[in-house]
């Protein structure tokens, strides 16, 4: 018996986000051992759980090991027992010994094949945390195989690692219903290594990306069966991809991910320059990975084997930084981030009222602005879906130019902001703002369109302040420049 | 698996997870939690891992 061991160079090509063919073999029979172990404890306390369960001796058994539903039910069945619950499901063994192979889809292309197992009726598929579909009608079957045929060709021809790594670490497909407020949406468990919970893709593009994204989440889950990568896994702070405070573990599961999808939307742009989607999440993400990465380096939440792990993420995303975007495009890509991050302060960072109504009264008293307070981290709300109406627009205009402008129903400020007219947009966002000060979409985009280093650096803190003077008839920009000093 | 990021002659990165996959479940279930050996320390590591649960990783796609 032996410990699960990677060289340094497998290690480092890991955190690269370019695993290969013996690195998610050696992934994987780790993960076979996690269920097996997971199984003998169930059988240590009630050996009538697993009497009827599978061993290795046997193709179909040694399929019932890995499968990720029986992750996910040895998971949940052994936390039960120890905490002196009955299980559920206790039959699941033996029933899913018995149970007909499931539907499939599949793709094969230049010598490479994608397998994918479609989970439509197991009631453990809600535990990924989406909510199931219904079993796929034979119609819905069809969409699903065609979106594979389609995107597998360009990922083993343009995302030939990726497409090796979907290959090797995903197996299962669990449909989910789609989510209105977001576009696609997905999950993956460490409970249930190489499924993904995945709402119907538009086309084969939206299926690629999903996969190459859903198969780091696969990879780095396993990584983190093996090594501990985190001194303080659940240190909250601010994520590029989420709009709710992020544990540094989940920090990295999204870095990770978007890693791949960097490299996949390089590709892209590189394949067809006028791309221009491609380009703008090519920058947006390269700057948000590598920002990431750095911050994680810098924050001392990583163990040794962390360090090293991220250390190969970031020099990975560093080497695209010499790559050229149009200039407007890359403008609007670091609007984005920063847009991004505005938003997360204003929604999970809250300034003391008492601090709020010291400003605000200094400012009534034409007083000297005091000393900036610190806000601090608001207390978790759980999974915040982000929704940014400007981000539409963006992407929208990215796609038909032009488009986007010829909205009737745009808010006021967005137009002239997506047309490069900032002046008229800061303007509009102010007015806005004496609105309504609680528009967190009206204060990026003043603090976009101006540029103010107190607006984006400490949105918050103005946005708490401006409230309490409650004064409808100021201009946020002027109680900026007075906080500033 | 060279990246070109290697540190020349590092050392390899050993888990404390051992390698059980070829091992039946019979074998693993007489194996106590508090058993010294290597099997003993990974089962804890996996107990302790069962301890805290993580929630499930979601995502959204806003591109396409």
């Amino acid at each position: 018996m032996h410990p699960h061991t990677l060289t340094d160079a497998a290690f480092a090509a890991l955190g690269a986000g370019r695993s290969s063919a013996p690195v998610h073999a050696e992934l994987r029979r780790a993960q076979l051992g996690k269920h097996l172990l997971l199984l003998s404890r169930i059988a240590r306390i009630d050996p009538s759980l697993v009497a009827t369960g599978p061993d290795t001796q046997t193709e179909q058994h040694a399929a019932v090991l890995t499968d990720p539903m029986t992750g996910l039910w040895a998971t949940t069945t052994l936390a039960a027992l120890r905490a002196g619950r009955a299980p559920e499901s206790p039959g699941y063994l033996g029933g899913r010994l018995a149970e007909a192979p499931r539907r499939t889809i599949t793709a094969s292309h230049r010598g490479l094949t994608a397998t994918l197992r479609i989970e439509d009726t197991s009631p453990l598929r809600a535990r990924l945390g989406l909510r199931p579909a219904d079993r796929l009608t034979d119609g819905e079957l069809a969409h699903w195989q065609a979106c594979l045929s389609d995107a597998w060709p360009v990922l083993v021809d343009r995302h030939r690692t990726d497409a090796e790594t979907i290959a090797g670490m995903l197996g299962w497909i669990i449909p989910v219903l789609p989510d209105s407020s977001v576009r696609g949406i997905s999950a993956t468990s460490a409970d249930a290594f190489g499924a993904v919970a995945l709402s119907t893709p538009a086309d084969g593009r939206s299926l690629a990306v999903a996969l190459v994204h859903e198969a780091q989440h696969n990879v780095l889950n396993a990584v983190q069966y093996l090594f501990d990568l985190h001194r303080t896994p659940d240190a909250r702070g601010y994520s590029p991809w989420r709009a709710d405070p992020r544990p540094a573990s989940g920090i990295l599961h999204g870095t990770y991910a978007y890693l791949a999808l960097t490299r996949f939307w390089r590709t892209e742009f590189r394949h067809a320059d006028d791309d221009a989607v491609a380009a703008f999440e090519f920058a947006r993400w390269r700057d948000a990975v590598a920002g990431s990465a750095a911050e994680m380096l810098d924050s001392g939440v990583l163990t040794t084997a962390g360090a090293r792990f991220v250390g190969a993420l970031r020099d990975e995303a560093d080497g695209w930084r010499a790559d050229t975007v149009p200039p407007p495009i890359a403008r609007l890509a670091a609007e984005a981030n920063l847009d991004h991050r505005l938003r997360w302060r204003l929604r999970n960072l809250a300034v003391h009222p008492g601090d709020a109504h010291a400003l605000a009264a200094a400012w009534r008293h034409a007083a000297p602005a005091p000393a900036m307070p610190e806000a601090g981290l608001t207390t978790g709300r759980g999974r915040v879906l982000d929704h940014s109406t400007r981000l539409d627009l963006v992407h929208r205009s990215l796609r038909t130019p032009g488009s986007a402008t010829d909205e009737a129903t745009m808010p006021p400020g967005e137009r002239a902001y997506l047309a490069g007219d900032l002046d008229a947009a800061a303007v509009a966002f102010a007015d806005r703002i004496r609105a309504d000060a609680t528009d967190h979409e009206a204060w990026t985009g003043l603090a976009l369109t101006t540029s103010d280093p107190l607006l984006t650096d400490r949105v918050e803190i103005v946005a708490a302040a401006y409230r309490e003077t409650a004064e409808p008839r100021l201009d946020p920009r002027a109680f900026a420049a007075w906080l500033a000093g | 698996m060279d990246d070109g990021s290697t540190i020349e002659d590092a050392p390899p990165w050993r888990s404390a997870m051992v390698d059980v996959s070829g091992m039946s479940l019979a074998e693993l279930a007489r194996i106590a939690p508090e058993d010294d050996s290597a099997l003993g320390v990974a089962l804890r590591r996996l107990l302790a891992d069962l301890d805290r649960p993580v929630e499930p990783v979601a995502g959204f796609n806003s591109a396409l």
